[in-house]
């Protein structure tokens, strides 16, 4: 709301006390102080719309302060809230005490001083209400600043100023010193009553604990409710693990074997690639020459680029990739494309009963020169 | 899938109609805003007269018949012409590359809406008249690639878009004018205004997916097996840039890390930008090292070859023309041959460096070393002596406002950016395989 720095109501009320004892007027001045600010309440209770049931003990700075603005007679009285706020801009500097402050921006303390300036000035107990235009723009002030103090600082203002006006301590008292007085005049203490024993039949049975027994293996698992209930979940997670653990050795393995037989060595033509095995076992039979010796090799059906299948391209007699393009030649060794290296052969041998087996589970790669190997091969 | 001409052209013809009518409704829209909006009578006259033609020619295209849909098919001679000599990558590479450039040159030109307007019906209407070729609407209306086409136009659109707006602010600050953006500093409301938006959005975007849906059969094949490969075997559209860069690169490098990198260097792009100009608006003038450098990337060297690995990428991954059949045994010859082979055996007229028979882990390792020495030094060199060179040449500049680390960091990436073309155009002029090629170790480059 203003721009300058809020200050709490603590604060303005430790400054008014401050500038009390400054001021040297003491104990008397605060208390004529607060004698001023019921005074002034009591005069709208008859003269205007100001809250009249509100007893001056409960009533607040902003409250007291307002009550002062409306007691103030004649139509200035009227404008002056609304004039407060538009004269925030153009402040009525005649009649101002602090002459440099904006009376939008005017902090309580400088109103409470304000008021006990006028209080030991002499004047009496209607005089606050008289002094014209000076107090007119106050009050907007302190309902702004009652609007905005609550949030920040302490709330129970009230109670000081009742504390003050009982003359348990003459002017403000700080928070601290509030808290301290209160206890005297406030709420008697509570005194609860001891309460009655409990009857018999409310008491808990006793349990016998004599029956220490193979029953208490038991009611480890199933003594209550919660553990009977961890147990039947660790149970079925067990169970599940165990059934997991299982689904990783199928009962039947659809794959295929990876030793196997193809035939008799003369099944395979020269010169030709047996298409027929790769989407069983994804391997060509082929028999061509290499190196200048004719032989019957394995060759894998997986591209060394990227993993794709080519395809045997009889027209063109080569192993073409149909994912990035790579090419082989018949006895798999890689000319165009990407792919980096030869096709990788499979170990073939010729079994006792004279057909050419497969074993998949060894493989030979021509770059580091296991091609040379004669498990990977039968020559013709 | 075997038809003949006359019995595509009977299944095309209610598509092309309705193509032609649709561009017509299109120009006539674009003629009442002109006229009712823009207050252009001549304009707008000139595109009433193009939604005319367009009318004109789809009841030609709805008839179905050959003698009448030859007049709206693309000439033989043209689509020959095309087949035979831009069907290369090489080619293809080239003329949309120059084509950025001359469209980047001339933007001034390019970019007013009238030409644009014109640019766009010029395209689809060589889209229309080539939907009159079998092969070119086999490939074009494929349920994969519908959106694809689709895309090609947004894309086409929002470059647009964008460089229409960079000039305009370009020549307003070469006037000292400030640009559109700060003239327009009013702020809008989350709720309602961009909400709204969205739902809308939300809702029309559901809307075309469910009319995509049904319109558009979901393409099922036939059930996936671990040793057949679908031929041609492409990767979803948007990965099809990196499948064609592992045309030309070994696995470990267009798989992992050249795709690293562009996700690096992207995020690097904040760091090493030092530009402070062009916050906040668009402009081409004050940002232009930045701006070629990205959209050499974005659509050159990822959108076209996305456009390429979609429409012109065939049958074991040959490249087909627009209006070419694709055949499953065209024979291209290429014999790819590494930098090694071309320096030991071709250069020098030996064999290849080999360690001898029962070497050691350590004598394979040098011998292969050895082997690949050209290639090595090569790579050496090219990511290693060009910074400093550029350092001192054409980026000096740069240099003296990046400092040292920065400046090597981003001219790293840019050459390991520059990779990609320099291997491609290798491979299609030398047919050049690998410049580091140790297949023993998995390293290839």
């Amino acid at each position: 709301m203003a721009a300058k720095k809020k200050m709490s109501v603590e604060e303005i009320l430790a400054s008014c006390r401050k500038a009390d004892s400054d001021g040297g007027a003491g104990p008397e001045a605060a208390e004529a102080a607060a004698d001023t600010a019921p005074a002034a309440a009591e005069k709208p209770q008859s003269a205007s719309k100001q809250p009249s049931s509100a007893s001056p003990g409960s009533m607040s700075v902003a409250d007291i302060l307002a009550a002062a603005r409306a007691g103030k007679p004649g139509g200035e009285a009227a404008e002056s809230p609304a004039a407060g706020g538009d004269s925030g801009a153009e402040p009525p500097a005649a009649a101002k005490p602090a002459p440099a402050k904006n009376p939008g921006q005017m902090s309580v303390a400088e109103m409470l001083a304000a008021a006990r300036g006028e209080k030991s000035g002499g004047t009496e107990k209607a005089a606050p209400a008289k002094s014209a235009p000076k107090p007119a723009a106050k009050p907007a002030a302190a309902k702004k600043e009652a609007a905005a103090a609550p949030g920040s600082g302490p709330r129970d203002t009230s109670s000081i100023l009742a504390a003050a006006r009982k003359s348990v301590k003459p002017g403000p008292v700080s928070k601290a010193e509030a808290a301290a007085i209160k206890p005297a005049g406030a709420k008697p203490a509570v005194v609860v009553p001891p309460m009655p024993s409990k009857p018999d039949y409310a008491k808990p049975a006793k349990v016998a604990e004599t029956e220490e027994n193979r029953r208490g293996f038991l009611a480890v698992f199933f003594g209550s409710f919660l553990a009977a209930g961890f147990t039947l979940m660790g149970t079925v997670f067990g169970l599940w693990g165990l059934g997991l653990a299982k689904f990783m050795f199928p009962n039947v393995r659809t794959e295929p074997p990876s030793k196997f037989k193809v035939g008799f060595p003369a099944d395979f033509a020269p010169d030709t690639v047996e298409t027929k095995f790769k989407a069983q076992f994804g391997v060509w039979i082929v028999n061509a020459e290499y190196e200048g010796a004719r032989m019957i090799y394995a060759l894998r059906t997986v591209c060394t680029h990227l993993g794709c299948t080519p395809n045997w391209l009889e027209g063109e007699q080569k192993f073409k990739c149909p994912c990035h393009g790579s090419g082989f030649y018949i006895d798999g060794i890689n000319f165009e494309g990407p792919a980096p290296r030869p096709l990788e052969r499979f170990a073939i041998r010729v079994a006792d009963d004279g057909q050419l087996e497969v074993d998949k589970g060894k493989m030979f790669q021509e770059e580091m020169g296991q091609w040379s190997d004669p498990a990977c091969y039968v020559p013709v | 899938m075997h038809v003949s001409q006359a019995e595509f052209l009977e299944g095309i013809s209610g598509f092309l109609g309705s193509y032609y009518l649709a561009l017509g409704a299109m120009n006539a829209i674009a003629a009442l805003y002109v006229w009712s909006s823009l207050k252009k009578n001549g304009l707008a006259l000139c595109w009433l007269i193009l939604a005319l033609l367009f009318v004109i020619i789809s009841p030609l295209a709805y008839s179905g018949r050959p003698e009448l849909i030859q007049f709206i098919s693309m000439p033989e001679s043209i689509r020959n012409f095309v087949d035979q000599y831009m069907a290369t990558a090489f080619v293809y590479s080239t003329v949309t590359l120059l084509s950025l450039v001359v469209l980047y040159q001339f933007r001034e030109f390019f970019v007013k809406p009238v030409v644009a307007w014109l640019m766009l019906n010029a395209a689809l209407l060589v889209m229309g008249l080539s939907m009159a070729d079998s092969d070119f609407a086999a490939i074009v209306t494929k349920p994969d690639n519908v959106p694809i086409v689709a895309m090609v136009f947004l894309l086409g659109y929002f470059t647009w878009l964008a460089t229409y707006k960079a000039v305009q602010n370009d020549q307003r600050m070469a006037q000292g004018l400030e640009p559109l953006e700060a003239l327009d500093q009013e702020k809008v409301l989350v709720w309602p205004d961009l909400v709204y938006i969205e739902m809308i959005c939300m809702v029309v975007l559901t809307a075309v997916l469910i009319l995509w849906a049904i319109g558009l059969k979901a393409p099922l094949e036939e059930a996936a097996s671990g040793v057949k490969t679908p031929n041609p075997s492409k990767a979803p559209w948007y990965f099809l840039g990196l499948q064609e860069m592992l045309v030309y690169f070994d696995p470990w490098m267009a798989g992992v890390v050249l795709p690293s990198l562009v996700v690096f260097g992207l995020m690097a792009i904040p760091y090493l930008d030092f530009n402070k100009a062009g916050n906040g608006y668009y402009t081409i003038n004050q940002r232009k090292f930045a701006y070629s450098i990205f959209q050499i990337g974005f659509l050159e060297m990822w959108v076209t070859l996305i456009i390429l690995g979609t429409f012109l990428r065939g049958p074991n991954w040959n490249f087909f023309g627009p209006y070419e059949f694709w055949d499953a045994h065209k024979v291209e010859a290429l014999n790819n041959v590494n930098l090694s082979e071309y320096f030991w055996v071709r250069g020098i007229g030996t064999a290849l460096p080999k360690a001898p028979e029962g070497a050691g882990a350590g004598t394979t390792l040098l011998y292969i070393v050895w082997r690949e020495l050209p290639g090595i030094l090569l790579v050496f060199g090219y990511l290693a002596v060009m910074p400093p060179l550029m350092a001192m040449t054409v980026f000096r500049k740069f240099f003296v406002r990046m400092g040292f680390i920065r400046f090597m960091v981003m001219s790293n990436l840019l050459l390991m950016m520059g990779l990609l073309p320099l291997k491609m155009v290798l491979r299609w002029t030398i047919n050049l395989k690998y410049i580091i090629n140790i297949p023993e170790y998995f390293l290839n480059l």
